[in-house]
Order: C-alpha cells, then sequence, then structure tokens
C-alpha cells in the first residue's frame, strides 16, 4: 500500500487543494460573520415579525442542499452575466449560507443576555451603543464563539462540495490525482487525514472553550 | 409610390436603430484571449499530464484556434455539468469540450458542424462474463450522466427490462468504479475506452467491443445567438479537416484512420 | 433581456418524475436516521464502557464523522471500501455514507445530553436490582431522547440535505439525481434546480414541523 506513485510535485498539488479550500472558507466565513452579526442585531432590534421576510429568506439557505444551492447561484450570476469566476460564486453562495447559520447564533447569543441586566445598563446611563459594546457584546460572545467555531469547520468541511463548480479544492484535487495514479484508497485517505488535521485541533479548542465558559459547570 | 417611400423610410430607420454591435467574435479578437471550456478527466480528449498540466486533443484544438484567430489561448478547466453555466456567464467564449450536438441542447446553446466523431464502444471488467453488447444484459452497467452514450445505455437496460444502469458525475469515476467491479461494463467513445486501458493503470478492464449506437457527433458551441463566431467556427473546423491538421491531431492523440465528419447523404 | 429565457414549461413537465424522487430522498433520509440512531446509541454504550479499545472506537467514529466533509463519506463508502472489493450500490453507499455522519454528530449531542441526566438515578436504578443495561434503557435512554430531541430533529433536516450527495456516486433516483439528469440532458440549469430547491424546502419545513407537532404530543411538562 505505501509502494504509491505518488510524487513530491503531487503532494504539493494536495497541499494547494488544502490551500484553495482555506481560502474559501476564510472568505465565506469573514464575509458570512459580518452579515450574521449585521442581521442578527437588526433581527433582535427591530424583532421577530419586522424582520420576517429576511429570516424567511435566511432559512431557505438552511433548509436547501448547498449543493443546489451551489449551483443554482452558478446558474443564477450565468444568467445576470455577472462574469463571475467559481471562486467568486463559490464564496458569494457559502458567505450567504454562513450568514444564514451565523444569524441564528447571534440572536440566540444576544437572548441569553439577560433583560434586567441591560435595564441596569441602560439604567446607569449607558447609551444604546454603550449598552451594546460593553454589556451584550462579552456576555453574549462567551455563548456565541464555541457555536461559532463549530460553524466555520461545518463551512470548511462543506466547501468541498465547491469542487462541483470546477474549483480545484482538496477532494476535487485528491480525486484528479486518484484518475491519474489509481490507487483511490491511499489518495483518499490522506485527503481525509487533511480535513482531519485542519478540523479536529480547532473543534476541540471550541469544545475546550464551551466547558469553560459554560456558566452551568 | 407611397408604398415604395414608406419602404425607404422603414429601411432607414432599420438602419439607424441597429447601431454597428461588436459580437463576441470582435470581442475575442478585441481582447487577445480566446477562452476555451475543456473538460480534462476524459482523455485522450482532455486530461491532465505529470506536472498537472491540461493536456489533449480539445486542449491542442483551442490552441489551433486561438492561432487562427491571431489572440492567445486560456484553457479553462470546467467539470461536464458546469460547461453551460460558464459559457452563459462569459467565463469562456467557446466550448472544446466534447459535446454531443443534440437537439434537446441545441435549444439552449448554439452548435457547429461537428469536429469530431466518436464510436461508442463496450469496456468490461474481465470478472464480470460480459464479452459484448449483447451480454451487457442483466447487468450492472453506467456511463458519465448526461452525455450521449448514457442516455442511449440507459434507454437500453429499460428496454431489456432487467440490470442496472447507474450513471457517474466524471468519466474518471465510471472507470474507477468498473475497474472496482462496481460496474460489471460501461458503453463509452471508443477514443476515451481505448486511451484508459492503454494507460495501464486500471486492472481487468478491457475493451470487448462496439455498441451499436449511433456514430456521436460532438460540435463545439457557443451562445447560440452569436451567428458570425459560428460561422468563424464551421470554417476553421473545415479548414482543420482541409490542411490535414485534423489527421495530424488524431494520430496524436489517438491513432488510426481520423472519422469522417460527414454524413452522407443530407446537408448539414 | 438578461439573453436567458425561462422556460417552464418544460421544467414543470417533469414535476412528476421529481416528486418521485423526492419520495426516494425522504426514505434514504429517514432510513439513515433510523440506521444512524441505533449505531449512536451503541456509540454512546461503548463510550460508557470499561473497555479502552470500545471506548476508542466511539470517540474515533465520532471525531471521524464530525471532522471530515460528508461528501468524503459518501466517496469513501463507495469508492474506498470497492478497493476493498466491497460493493455498495448508489443507494448503499449514500445511506452507509449519511448513517455514518448522523451516528457520529447524534452520539455528541447524546453525550451532552447525558450531562444533564444525574449519575445517581442511574445508581439508583441499579440498586432496586436492575441490571446495567436494564437500567440504561428504561431511565437514562427516554429522558437523553427527550433531552436531545431538538438536536435529532436538526440532525434530520440535516440528513435530507445530504441525500443530495449521492449524484456524486451515481445514486439516478433521489431528488437531486432527477434533477441533474434533467439538466444535464437539456442545459436548463436553472428551472430544474431551482424546482428542486423548492421541493427540498417543503421537505425541511414539513420534517420541522412535524417534529414540533410530535415534540408537544410526546414531551408534556
Amino acid at each position: 500500500m505505501f509502494d504509491t506513485a505518488l510524487t513530491l510535485n503531487d503532494l504539493l498539488f494536495l497541499a494547494q487543494g488544502a490551500g484553495m479550500t482555506l481560502a474559501v472558507t476564510a472568505v465565506s466565513v469573514t464575509v458570512g460573520t459580518i452579515l450574521g452579526i449585521l442581521f442578527g442585531v437588526l433581527r433582535f432590534q427591530f424583532g421577530p415579525i419586522w424582520f420576517a421576510p429576511l429570516t424567511f429568506l435566511l432559512d431557505i439557505f438552511r433548509s436547501v442542499p448547498l449543493l443546489i444551492q451551489l449551483v443554482l447561484g452558478n446558474a443564477l450570476q450565468s444568467i445576470l452575466k455577472l462574469g463571475w469566476g467559481p471562486f467568486t460564486t463559490s464564496c458569494a453562495v457559502l458567505s450567504l449560507y454562513t450568514a444564514a447559520y451565523c444569524t441564528e447564533i447571534v440572536r440566540g447569543s444576544m437572548e441569553s443576555v439577560p433583560v434586567t441586566t441591560r435595564r441596569a445598563a441602560r439604567s446607569l446611563g449607558m447609551t444604546w451603543g454603550q449598552d451594546m459594546r460593553e454589556i451584550v457584546a462579552p456576555l453574549s460572545l462567551r455563548i456565541a464563539l464555541p457555536s461559532w467555531i463549530g460553524l466555520t469547520l461545518g463551512v470548511m468541511k462543506d466547501s468541498a462540495l465547491v469542487l462541483w463548480l470546477g474549483l480545484i479544492e482538496l477532494l476535487r484535487a485528491s480525486q484528479i490525482l486518484v484518475t491519474r495514479l489509481q490507487e483511490p484508497l491511499f489518495i483518499l485517505m490522506i485527503c481525509g487525514a487533511i480535513y482531519f488535521l485542519l478540523s479536529f485541533p480547532i473543534a476541540r479548542l471550541g469544545g475546550h472553550l464551551e466547558k469553560r465558559w459554560s456558566p452551568h459547570d | 409610390m407611397k408604398i415604395k417611400a414608406i419602404t425607404i423610410g422603414l429601411m432607414a430607420a432599420a438602419a439607424l436603430a441597429v447601431p454597428a454591435k461588436a459580437d463576441k467574435l470582435d470581442d475575442i479578437i478585441g481582447s487577445g484571449t480566446l477562452r476555451c471550456a475543456v473538460v480534462l478527466d476524459f482523455p485522450p480528449m482532455g486530461s491532465r499530464d505529470a506536472q498537472n498540466n491540461p493536456v489533449g486533443f480539445d486542449v491542442d484544438y483551442c490552441n489551433d484556434l486561438a492561432k487562427a484567430l491571431g489572440v492567445t489561448a486560456e484553457i479553462v478547466e470546467t467539470p461536464f455539468p458546469e460547461r453551460i453555466p460558464a459559457l452563459m456567464s462569459g467565463r469562456v467564449d467557446v466550448g472544446v469540450a466534447s459535446t454531443s450536438d443534440t437537439l434537446e441542447r441545441a435549444k439552449t446553446v448554439g452548435m457547429t458542424i461537428p469536429y469530431f466523431a466518436f464510436e461508442m464502444a463496450v469496456t468490461a471488467n474481465t470478472n464480470s462474463g460480459v464479452t459484448s453488447f449483447e451480454t451487457m444484459k442483466g447487468k450492472t452497467v453506467g456511463a458519465t450522466a448526461g452525455t450521449y452514450e448514457a442516455i442511449a445505455l440507459e434507454e437500453q437496460v429499460k428496454a431489456w427490462g432487467e440490470g442496472t444502469f447507474r450513471p457517474y458525475q466524471t468519466q474518471a469515476d465510471v472507470f474507477l468504479a468498473l475497474s472496482q467491479g462496481q460496474l460489471d461494463a460501461t458503453v463509452s467513445t471508443s477514443t476515451v475506452a481505448q486511451a484508459n486501458v492503454k494507460t495501464g493503470s486500471y486492472p481487468n478492464i478491457a475493451v470487448v467491443g462496439k455498441a451499436p449506437f449511433d456514430t456521436d457527433y460532438v460540435a463545439l458551441f457557443t451562445n447560440r445567438e452569436e451567428y458570425g463566431l459560428i460561422n468563424y467556427l464551421n470554417l476553421f473546423i473545415n479548414q482543420q479537416v482541409r490542411t490535414g491538421r485534423y489527421a495530424e491531431l488524431y494520430e496524436t492523440w489517438v491513432g488510426g484512420e481520423a472519422p469522417n465528419l460527414t454524413v452522407p447523404g443530407v446537408y448539414r | 433581456m438578461f439573453g436567458y429565457t425561462f422556460r417552464w414549461n418544460q421544467a414543470l413537465q417533469a414535476l412528476p418524475q421529481m416528486l418521485d424522487g423526492a419520495l426516494v430522498t425522504l426514505q434514504v433520509a429517514i432510513l439513515s436516521m433510523v440506521i444512524g440512531l441505533a449505531l449512536a446509541i451503541m456509540l454512546t454504550l461503548f463510550r460508557r464502557s470499561d473497555s479502552r479499545i470500545l471506548r476508542g472506537f466511539a470517540v474515533a467514529w465520532v471525531e471521524v464523522a464530525r471532522n471530515t466533509p460528508a461528501l468524503f463519506q459518501i466517496y469513501m463508502a463507495h469508492f474506498g471500501l470497492g478497493n476493498f472489493g466491497i460493493h455498495l450500490s448508489p443507494f448503499a453507499a449514500l445511506l452507509a455514507g449519511i448513517a455514518f455522519n448522523n451516528a457520529g454528530y447524534l452520539a455528541e449531542n447524546f453525550r451532552g445530553a447525558l450531562k444533564a441526566i444525574p449519575e445517581t438515578q442511574a445508581r439508583a436504578g441499579r440498586s432496586l436490582g436492575m441490571g446495567s443495561l436494564q437500567a440504561f434503557r428504561l431511565i437514562v435512554l427516554p429522558q437523553m431522547l427527550r433531552i436531545a430531541f431538538l438536536p435529532m430533529t436538526n440532525q434530520m433536516v440535516w440528513a435530507i440535505l445530504m441525500t443530495s450527495l449521492g449524484v456524486t456516486v451515481g445514486m439516478n433516483t433521489d431528488l437531486a439525481g432527477i434533477t441533474q439528469e434533467l439538466n444535464a440532458r437539456s442545459f436548463r440549469t436553472f428551472e430544474f434546480f431551482a424546482i428542486a430547491a423548492v421541493i427540498y424546502y417543503l421537505i425541511a419545513k414539513a420534517v420541522t414541523l412535524g417534529a414540533r407537532l410530535v415534540a408537544r404530543r410526546l414531551f408534556r411538562y
């Protein structure tokens, strides 16, 4: 099994694929998080009724398979003649996908901050902005961060689907090598190991933070 | 008299109303690059060499086309399902992607005259007991989803009334499944079958015969309304055959006598 | 306007075919959930067992399932196992891949849920003369399933979404497979996938609502 035709060059090719996976993840999570915080705060401020249209829209991203979203997003950009490459399209779709989940995380964590605490802050003369910055942000961050780490890892794993649009990320790079070298098991194992190594330490960190910051333990 | 005046008036109005608009052919020449959609897991038409660079018949064909246009070629890898969205969004100018010129597809994109023709061959796993097209009856067979041969094979399996048909998204997955014995046999273009068997990297598969499907003519494609470009492409294909370049490329990538690209008894 | 004319007529003609596919999708999702649930309970027991090997096995399963892409897992179930001469049909490979994934996530949910159930309860059961499995089955399991009901609903929705990955291993009877085949034949990508998206959305919503109704009946506090 270790008698392999895999060359250093091919490993480099895999590493490039992993780099693409990380790049797509980084862009999507950054944009998605900014949007998610924006939507989450808006939703919290305006209440569920005014926000209903956007809630419905974001819910779609959580109820339709990502593969379908990617294909649809790509078809849509092609109809609109935006001329986006697969990287831009993938990042756009994944960003909205991330934003949909992130909004829920932000909303949930903000709701977990006791109203009384916030009223106390306001009655001390803090403005809305101060209340948000000094009270809500630090308290809800503790609740949100472990879920957010989970979301980031989820997006990284789901980003494997962008291979459908022709982007050569980690899984696609492995498939290309499998086609040429015909060692499916060995190469797929390497691919799986890379995913695992990227994801596992961060997952552990998330679990650790959750345990440390959990108020009931 | 009156009618004539109106006619002239209308013609003048039409001439004014339609400003000279640069078409895609102009755009390509103006931009200096020709972007071709090529499928790269489809040897010998498109694949990657040991440095993972694109090579193959379609790659060379795109380079020739670029040379004729006096521009540089850019190969854009597109998986089979992404060929059309890539064109529609203007990410590529032309598809040089072994695309069968079905009437269904011609409703959506503009097809040129055929630039290549495939014979269909049956490739079987040597342990499956499949020795010809007929012996595929009742077996598990597969092909690349949405291709000409996949559609024909699926209909054949239905007609036989036994056996299973499985589409895979890439040609590579079909041969991987075949070599693992997940599939007993596949129908693919004979060039692809020969190329895959020749690599020697798939153990226990062999080409066992021809499939009695019609010849699969494949065309270059671009946007349906780009008549100027389609005209140019048609002439280019004609010239490739006329100058012997078609036969030369065929010899390089496939070997043997290049298939005839005309259908006797009918105009295109 | 965009140089693209929508042809909904053509796409809607395929609706009955796509709805048939939706049934297969639902079938795979439900089966994968049942199998995943059984496996997750097994993994939970393994994690609580005294055997290092069993515990190690359970931890490895959960971590691999949660730290690699589902697409990878399904691909592996088909082409990875195929390398050993184990041939799963696309249906079986898809089912195995999703069940593997479900089991990992559910086991992790159960671990969290177990924290909320006091150890003393099981001990009380044991002192009433129950065996350890009996105590788990009668005392811990029902509470665990109740606490983990919401995450289980989420996982069910995930399972539905994951079925769409079957196309990569030759699945052509589920909703995504049928949609992709229609698309490959006609190149009317947007129309077919938009209809598929609507169907997936409706299935996911139906499952969520159904689970809520069930929860209301089952867990009246």
